[in-house]
């Protein structure tokens, strides 16, 4: 393995029910009634799912008109904005396993409101599995403070950076995440996304 | 000697790491390695050289990524040429007398193969057997399939091999630390599959150090009959100054991989990060150890993509649910193509305690062969228990062998000629374990002594071909008792003899024994218990009912296999709350159970086990299916509806009284022997071809059938074709799409564009995350619907408007 590509195993993401309702639209106020199959949820998924994510540094160049990433260039305007001051990005894929993608299918089979209750804990999943990266990245760069996360599809960002992302992080040999010709990641639960490097 | 007999014998030394040496050459960082061996052959025919001279009886030729995904097919067969050129130069120039061997070295391709990724398995086959043939007209005495993190692609690779050659294949798999594949396989799972495809030496490479790779070596050792290899690497790598250095140093990793010759490892050599140092001194500290001799196992396994059941040990369930003999439903199920009944079946045996599943799909009228594959591959992506694939079709079995994802369970062969001749070549190729019917040309016979004597002819036929011992079953067959007085005591009979007389494991379809009487479980629970106590290795049986778990369990716990009985307590526990739930609730917990009010609210409130049992007590009470419909739980849905529109109720609180509603139509439905299924008319529903994201089309899919549309799901990334193909065949009047990408809405205008020219009657409504009312115009549907209460909403109108035009 290239030794510039950082492949880290997250292990199990703790599951937060109020985040996972949050995900799954349930109103923050309302009562949670004993038939909402969250518990089952859980259990179904218990100990299953491991958080797996790979990562690379590059420099940032930007000129007037565009910003070379690194692994590739770009006109983002909003990208441009969100790195402003920064002369180093992270970039990373993160994932919650094909595991959560088959227990979403489970969940499914039993009923759409499993099935919109797993898509939820997988969101609350790798979402919990990004904030643990960049909790670790952080910490490995003491002299930096690091930007809130940037993806594709933000802003003016376009989708079809995903392909540049997935060649630069040979997501599909690391963390087996694919890119689809319709620009989808599969696993599902899956997340790109760039962060700067500010100096403190 | 012969490549094949050192292998055996052992130790028998690899190469060591290519990358490094490159790097250390003047390769640059994201320069393609295997471009030197036509720009600096010199180079490369060098280090090979090192390593014949450091003690490698065997090296790997500069081919790990050469792949027609990657470079066209000149540009590989010149690497390829090139790349052998380059061992063969390095074989010739020494001149000691030593016999020396050049692999074809194969890595992975570098996509994920279906359903995980995007390529096809017999895309991928194809591409390694080009690879494979180039390699074998160039002369290779093996070929090295090494560092595959997925044992599917393994798979692929391997059985290209097989097809396209007649060399040894060596497969070594590269683990992460916590002793799995990338796509989670074990050495348990995967070493059956491996041996069962073939594959003259199994082991791993790459990913880690001698020392964390020795328990996933003692795992391949224990379970392995085939010679086992170890390629680490040299520690772990780090980066020093834009250079990769690893952390053990030759000695030391020379003692960890030594260490374990005398345990059976008999292939050595190194990965990433190890020099011809590390060889040379690999081959000082084995000195003259020799490993002990190879022995066969004798493991009886069949595997998924992560599990492994081993027959012969505690007896196993195998579900017989999904066979449509007799099954009305599931006929139908899958004659519409509706794979959704099928997973439920395999998630329900999962449940019970099944630990394979039998898939039976052949019916009258239905492609066999397509379907059991489909059925496969769609069970496989939900569920790790290992399958026995059930046909009497040959070519159905084939494909089906062909992509199963592990080592399958094929039932079945029997003792007629022209069946052996198509079946068991199948499992000599693919490996399996094969259930073998003591049955030929002539019929069942009706003795014991009558079954043995075809089951040693099945046997004589399949060792004569080279199939083991240990992977052959036989099926003494039941027969309805109700037929024959003796037919139970002769299988029985036949059970004990054959498992006597060959040591091969049994089978039996316990089901068929109660054929024609009544109280069925009464007499088939009991048969099971005698057949287990006859030493019966794996009953086919319908773990969903009670008694006749119950039987196995009980009879399980009582040969010895249920230690501290923990199996059979947790069973007993199940079946007493059960009990409990099932007994007649009192009068005061349910005050007017049929009191429609109750019903109302319990849909409101989204209580599905109330709803169903209220809506029970209202059809109890005489009252009238379609009536409790028209005047409960419609207003209900209605007022749900309405306040998530409004936003007072959110989606899961709609989507839970959805199911409350669902619940309750069940119950109308029983009680109405299953007429009147649907009141409105028919909708064609699918996410389009390149998305796969359902969730949406799910939701919409439940509101619409509560509301009373006759919904076809076609699933999700479906073709414009198969969309068409289904509106044509319903003559639907509404299309319902989704797609949730801007990426894949291209898909989505292609199909209402096709649907309109050749369905023109066809209304098609669409939604989904990107789209909105004017995107929707723009691709030319006739209606937008923000969300699912608008689906509804939104077909009602369309529903009007197809009526009357």
């Amino acid at each position: 393995m290239d030794p510039a590509l950082h492949c880290v195993d997250l292990g199990l993401i703790p599951a937060e029910e109020a985040e996972v309702l949050r995900y799954a639209q349930w109103p923050q106020a309302a009562a949670i009634p004993e038939d909402l199959p969250l518990a089952e949820c859980l259990r179904m998924a218990e100990g299953r799912v491991r958080c797996r994510a790979v990562w690379r540094q590059y420099p940032l160049i930007v000129t007037e008109t565009e910003l070379d990433l690194g692994f590739a260039r770009t006109a983002s305007h909003s990208l441009k904005k969100h790195l402003e001051g920064c002369k180093n990005l992270l970039l990373f894929c993160c994932t919650a396993g094909a595991e959560m993608d088959r227990l979403i299918a489970r969940a499914q089979l039993r009923s759409p409101l499993h099935g919109l209750l797993m898509h939820a804990l997988g969101a609350q999943q790798v979402e919990g599995a990004c904030d643990r990266l960049c909790e670790a990245l952080a910490r490995s760069f003491p002299e930096h403070r690091l930007t809130p996360r940037f993806s594709p599809g933000y802003g003016d960002v376009p989708l079809s950076l995903q392909r540049e992302i997935f060649s630069a992080l040979d997501c599909e040999r690391q963390i087996g995440v694919t890119l689809t010709d319709s620009l989808l990641m599969r696993p599902g639960k899956s997340v790109t996304a760039v962060v700067g490097l500010k100096s403190c | 000697m012969t490549l094949l007999e050192h292998l055996r014998t052992g130790p028998f030394f690899l190469d060591g790491g290519m990358g490094t040496l490159l790097q250390a050459a003047g390769l640059r960082p994201g320069e393609a390695p295997e471009g030197w061996s036509l720009s600096h052959p010199d180079v490369i025919t060098g280090i090979h050289r090192a390593y014949y001279e450091a003690g490698s009886d065997m090296v790997l030729t500069n081919t790990f990524g050469v792949h027609p995904l990657r470079y066209p097919l000149e540009q590989c067969e010149a690497m390829i040429r090139a790349a052998m050129d380059c061992a063969f130069a390095a074989r010739a120039a020494l001149h000691d007398g030593r016999e020396r061997f050049v692999a074809l070295d194969i890595g992975p391709c570098g996509k994920l193969l279906k359903p995980l990724g995007t390529l096809d398995f017999e895309e991928a086959v194809g591409c390694f057997a080009q690879i494979v043939k180039l390699g074998a007209a160039c002369g290779a005495d093996a070929v090295f399939i090494e560092t595959m993190n997925d044992g599917y692609e393994t798979k692929a690779a391997l059985l290209a091999a097989k097809e396209s050659c007649s060399l040894p294949v060596l497969v070594s798999n590269a683990y992460g630390s916590d002793g799995q594949l990338m796509t989670g396989g074990t050495p348990a799972s995967l070493v059956p599959m491996l041996e069962g495809l073939g594959a003259d030496a199994v082991g791993v490479n790459c990913s880690l150090g001698p020392d964390a790779l020795a328990p996933i070596v003692q795992s391949y050792l224990a379970c392995a009959s085939v010679p086992v290899l170890m390629k680490p690497n040299a520690g772990l790598p780090r980066d020093e100054g834009g250079r990769t250095v690893y952390d053990v140093t030759a000695a030391g990793f020379a003692a960890s991989v030594a260490a374990l010759i005398p345990q059976g490892l008999r292939i050595l050599g190194g990965c990433c990060g190890t020099t011809p140092e590390y060889i040379k001194a690999l081959r000082e500290a084995v000195g003259g150890t020799m490993p002990p001799p190879l022995e066969d196992k004798n493991i009886s396994a069949v595997t998924s993509r992560s599990q492994a059941v081993v027959l012969g040990q505690a007896p196993v369930i195998i579900g017989e649910r999904i066979n449509p003999t007799g099954k009305k439903r599931l006929r139908q199920a899958l004659a519409e193509g509706d794979m959704g009944y099928v997973l439920n079946e395999a998630l329900a045996q999962e449940e019970r305690g099944a630990q394979v599943l039998d898939v039976n799909v052949g019916a009258p009228g239905l492609d066999e062969a397509a379907l059991l594959t489909r059925a496969v591959e769609e069970i496989q992506a939900v569920t790790d228990l290992p399958l026995q694939l059930d046909t009497a079709d040959p070519r159905a079995m084939e494909q089906a062998l062909r992509r199963y994802n592990g080592k399958a369970m094929i039932n079945s062969v029997n003792g007629s000629e022209a069946v052996m001749d198509a079946v068991l070549p199948l499992a000599k190729k693919y490996g399996g374990e094969l259930v073998a019917l003591t049955l030929d040309e002539h019929g069942i016979p009706d003795t014991a002594e009558g079954r043995l004597t075809i089951a040693e002819r099945i046997l004589a036929r399949a060792e004569a071909l080279g199939i083991s011992r240990k992977d052959i079953l036989f099926d003494p067959l039941t027969m309805p008792v109700s037929a024959d007085g003796q037919a139970a005591r002769i299988t029985l009979d036949a059970l004990r003899l054959i498992r006597e007389r060959t040591g091969c494991g049994t089978v039996l379809g316990v089901s068929n024994v109660s054929f024609g009487l009544p109280a069925r479980e009464l007499i088939g629970s009991a048969f099971l218990t005698m057949a287990l106590q006859a030493g019966l290795t794996a009953a086919i049986m319908n773990p969903c009912s009670d008694r006749m778990l119950g039987a196995f369990l009980s009879a399980r716990t009582l040969l010895g296999h249920d230690p501290a009985c923990a199996a059979y307590i947790d069973h007993a526990s199940a079946l007493s709350v059960q009990t409990a739930a099932a007994a007649p609730a009192s009068p005061a917990s349910t005050p007017n159970a049929a009191e429609p009010e109750g019903l109302r609210r319990a849909v409101l409130k989204g209580l599905r086990g109330e709803a169903a049992s209220r809506t029970r007590a209202a059809l109890d009470a005489g009252q009238e299916g379609l009536a409790i419909i028209q005047s409960e739980i419609i207003p209900a849905l209605d007022e749900v509806g309405r306040g998530f529109e409004a936003k007072t109720i959110y989606l899961p609180q709609l989507m839970m009284s959805a199911e409350a509603a669902d619940a309750a139509f069940r119950e109308i439905r029983a009680a109405m022997g299953g007429q009147a299924e649907a009141t409105r008319c028919s909708i064609v529903l699918a996410t389009v071809k390149g998305d796969i994201h359902d969730i949406g089309k799910n939701i919409v899919r439940l509101l619409l059938e509560n509301y009373g549309f006759a919904v076809t799901d076609l699933g999700k990334d479906v073709p414009p074709e198969a969309i068409l193909e289904a509106v044509k065949r319903l003559h639907a009047p509404i299309c319902a799409l989704s797609a949730l990408m801007t990426t894949t809405v291209p898909a989505m205008a292609e199909t209402v564009a096709l649907v309109h020219k050749e369905a023109p009657w066809c209304k098609v409504m669409v939604g989904g995350a990107v789209l909105t009312e004017a995107y929707a115009r723009e691709i030319g549907a006739d209606g937008y619907a923000k969300d699912a209460m608008g689906a509804v909403r939104l077909a009602e109108t369309l529903e009007r408007s197809a009526l009357f035009t």
